[in-house]
């Protein structure tokens, strides 16, 4: 970008208007980039990527309400900036003015009609995928029966607000499915919170063991999670005691670390839905666009 | 019965021919607005411009004469309209000037230091302007023109009659088109107002003064560290000459000189001036690349347009001493949106384009009264110093109102109609600052 020429220069990241501030002026960028971003409750959000040539900001010119999107450079950018005081006056002797700028508005409601269709289709998509938790959970789990013989198994998840893991699919229990063990509360519990994976020969030993109805004295436990942070336990077990073996722990740990892989793509398709949800809830025109 | 059957005959149908004579600011303004109106109403018109300059070419050949000073006005509407002057087309972009008087001089910047100010040739540049990848703002202007759709077409009309009550253009004795409307958008400094004038509707040309231009070359880096981002205002006491200004532009920098009596030797005399030598570098060279005096409108005709004939730009009015440019903008949108959404004939004229046109004509009053007061400053001793000194006091206290900086500002940069800078100049408050000022002038006190 050449300096001393039009506008002011603006590097990579700056702020040129905040959310919530008062709008006096419009932009047109002279050269480079913006980005119009958001902050929403899943995280800060990019509403568009503007170019030269283009104009925002217009919006607080003509309703007078606070910015409602944040606009910062993107890589650098030199910015015109036209003042309402000055604008208002031209265009009052020459209304035709506004041809271009109600050209670009109603370009960007024709863009944000178009974005909110496709959101909308992609919401539908996400709840499908994301209703597919507990399938993911029982693929899990299948594959973990195909490499490691068990007469029962659960792949249990934590509920990240109430504290609690509960089970999202298992097979060969009784009417424990309905089980819910506090972080460091059971076997699973501590496994969760110690992040280690165990092999114990007999659980009725274990001090930590809490029975059900199911009957288990073997038992393989691995975290799910990943960076440090563990959000659920896949259990295998076996009515006898002595049953699996270090071959069977690793085989577990591996299989952990997939799972961890793949539920938590779930949990982003979950998040992004939220996301979605969350922009189209607030799809009203942003100041920029 | 007779008023609908004018109004269809002077409305634009499908197929009309638009004829535009000369493709500076004007020409190009008209042609763009005109397409683009058209367009929206789902007219399909044509437009062709005639004009025989290649604004490529260096030199005075190539180039329609000015100082090439865009104002932040201007820069500023033109971007709201989707024309922005792209990198290759500004020279520099400016900031803030220097007011230099025989008494001192005064810099005066925008409040935030934004270069909203454009500085750009009109040509392909001074003499001996080679290979630059640069362009003239005339030539990017009929590039956007021929954009939108305009034909451009580099015959020079020397004779316009009538046919049919439709315009048939000529070159050369060579009949060249029939027009449904013809713009006359040449400017002052050719004889083509003639031809209107012999149209018999009451046109004459504008009156008009002649002005001084002069590039002075020098290295870049110099023009950059003299120079920087400001324009070189100089008001001095000089009968004849209202004021210079020196603008930069890569590496040169344009000497614009203004006033009643301009004639070959102004821009030697101007630079031997000791406030003037003193904005030049004095060790390193510089030397007078290119030089012209062009003419300047000064007075507008009273009868700008007939049926099928409209006139704007500097051909028609203008402002007085700043922003032509930014009047051929007004001018030919204001003839533009006239012939696309009311009509051709001189009714419609009279009706939309009149006002717009006296507007400005009614603007310069004010303009006149301001270089009046301008001058009996620059020509007294005592109000001269009075003045730098409430300017350096504004521009020194940030939370002071910069009412005079403005005034000065607006003035000379075309960022306000004279109207307004009028009105800024009743405000009680620069009243008691000048006043203040004086008396400490007249006390020789030197804060
Ligand atoms: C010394 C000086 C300094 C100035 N400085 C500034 C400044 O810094 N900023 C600013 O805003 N304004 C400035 N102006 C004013 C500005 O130059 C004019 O207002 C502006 O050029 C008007 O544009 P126009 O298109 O009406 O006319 P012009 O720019 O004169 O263009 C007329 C065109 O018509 C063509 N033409 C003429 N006759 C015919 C014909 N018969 N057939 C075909 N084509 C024809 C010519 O070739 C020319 O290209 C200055 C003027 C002068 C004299």
């Amino acid at each position: 970008m050449r300096e001393g020429e039009l506008g002011k220069t603006y590097n990579d990241g700056e702020v040129i208007f905040k959310e919530g501030e008062k709008g006096e002026v419009m932009y047109v960028i002279q050269a480079g980039k913006v980005r119009i971003k958001r902050d929403s409750t899943s995280g800060e959000l990019t509403l568009g990527v503007l170019e030269t040539g283009e104009i925002f900001g217009e919006m607080a010119l003509f309703d007078r309400l606070p910015r409602s999107a944040t606009v910062v450079a993107l890589g650098g950018a030199r910015i015109l900036s036209v003042d309402r005081k000055k604008l208002f006056p031209t265009i009052s002797r020459d209304p035709t003015l506004l041809f271009k700028i109600l050209e670009t508005m109603s370009q960007r409601i024709r863009k944000l009609d178009d974005e909110i269709g496709k959101l909308n289709k992609r919401r539908s998509e996400l709840r499908i995928v994301c209703s597919n938790i507990e399938k993911t959970c029982d693929t899990i789990l299948q594959e973990a029966r195909r490499i490691i013989v068990a007469d029962s198994g659960s792949v249990m998840l934590l509920d990240e607000k109430e504290g609690y893991l509960s089970i999202k699919a298992a097979f060969g229990l009784k009417s424990d499915t309905k089980i819910r063990l506090k972080i460091g509360e059971g076997i699973a519990g501590d496994v969760l919170k110690t992040g280690r994976a165990e092999l114990i020969d007999n659980v009725l030993t274990d001090l930590r063991f809490l029975p059900g109805t199911t009957k288990v004295t073997s038992m393989l436990c691995a975290p799910i999670g990943c960076e440090g942070r563990n959000f659920g336990v896949i259990n295998m077990s076996y009515a006898s005691e002595n049953v699996f073996s270090a071959n069977d722990l690793k085989l577990i740990r591996a299989l952990a670390v997939y799972a961890s892989i793949a539920i938590q793509n779930e949990q982003n398709f979950f998040n992004l839905k939220n996301a979605t949800d969350d922009l189209l809830r607030r799809a009203t025109l942003p100041d920029a666009p | 019965m007779k008023r609908s059957l004018d109004s269809d005959q002077y409305t634009l149908q499908d197929g009309a021919n638009i004829a535009v004579v000369g493709g500076g600011p004007t020409g190009s303004f008209f042609s763009i607005f005109a397409l683009k109106m058209a367009k929206m109403i789902g007219r399909e018109i044509t437009v062709t411009i005639f004009e025989p300059k290649d604004f490529t070419k260096d030199g005075p050949g190539g180039c329609n004469r000015c100082g090439g000073i865009i104002s932040e006005l201007l820069v500023q509407t033109l971007a709201v309209e989707g024309i922005n002057l792209p990198d290759t087309v500004v020279r520099k972009g400016i900031n803030s000037y220097r007011l230099h008087t025989n008494q001192g001089s005064v810099f005066i910047a925008t409040p935030s230091l934004e270069k909203t100010i454009a500085t750009v040739y009109r040509g392909g540049g001074p003499k001996g302007t080679l290979g630059q990848d640069m362009e003239s703002f005339d030539h990017f202007l009929l590039n956007q023109a021929i954009h939108e759709g305009a034909v451009h077409k580099t015959f020079r009309v020397d004779r316009i009659d009538f046919r049919n009550g439709r315009p048939l253009l000529f070159s050369k004795n060579v009949e060249i088109m029939q027009a449904d409307l013809v713009v006359g958008a040449f400017g002052v400094n050719s004889s083509s107002g003639k031809i209107f004038e012999g149209l018999g509707f009451g046109y004459r040309e504008p009156s008009n003064v002649t002005a001084a231009i002069a590039e002075i070359s020098m290295d870049e880096d110099v023009v950059v560290g003299r120079f920087g981002n400001s324009i070189q205002l100089f008001l001095l006491p000089d009968k004849g000459i209202k004021f210079g200004a020196m603008i930069p532009k890569g590496p040169y920098v344009t000497l614009c000189i203004l006033g009643t009596d301009v004639g070959a030797r102004t821009v030697d005399d101007f630079v031997s001036k000791p406030v003037v030598r003193a904005v030049l570098p004095e060790s390193v060279p510089y030397r007078i690349a290119c030089r012209c005096l062009p003419k300047m409108n000064v007075g507008a005709p009273k009868k700008p347009f007939t049926n099928r004939v409209v006139l704007c730009g500097d051909a028609g009015s203008t402002r007085l001493f700043k922003d032509g440019l930014g009047a051929a903008y007004i001018m030919g949108k204001a003839a533009a949106k006239t012939a696309v959404f009311e009509g051709v004939g001189a009714h419609n004229f009279k009706r939309n384009y009149l006002p717009v046109y006296n507007g400005i004509v009614f603007d310069n009053y004010f303009g006149r009264f301001l270089y009046f007061v301008i001058d009996r400053y620059r020509k007294t001793t005592i109000l001269t110093k009075a003045m730098l000194k409430v300017v350096e006091k504004e521009q020194r206290d940030p939370k002071n109102g910069k009412i005079l900086s403005s005034i000065l500002w607006d003035m000379f940069t075309g960022n306000e109609r004279y109207k307004n800078v009028f009105l800024k100049s009743v405000k009680i408050k620069m009243h008691i600052d000048m006043w203040e000022g004086l008396i400490k002038s007249l006390i020789g006190e030197n804060r």
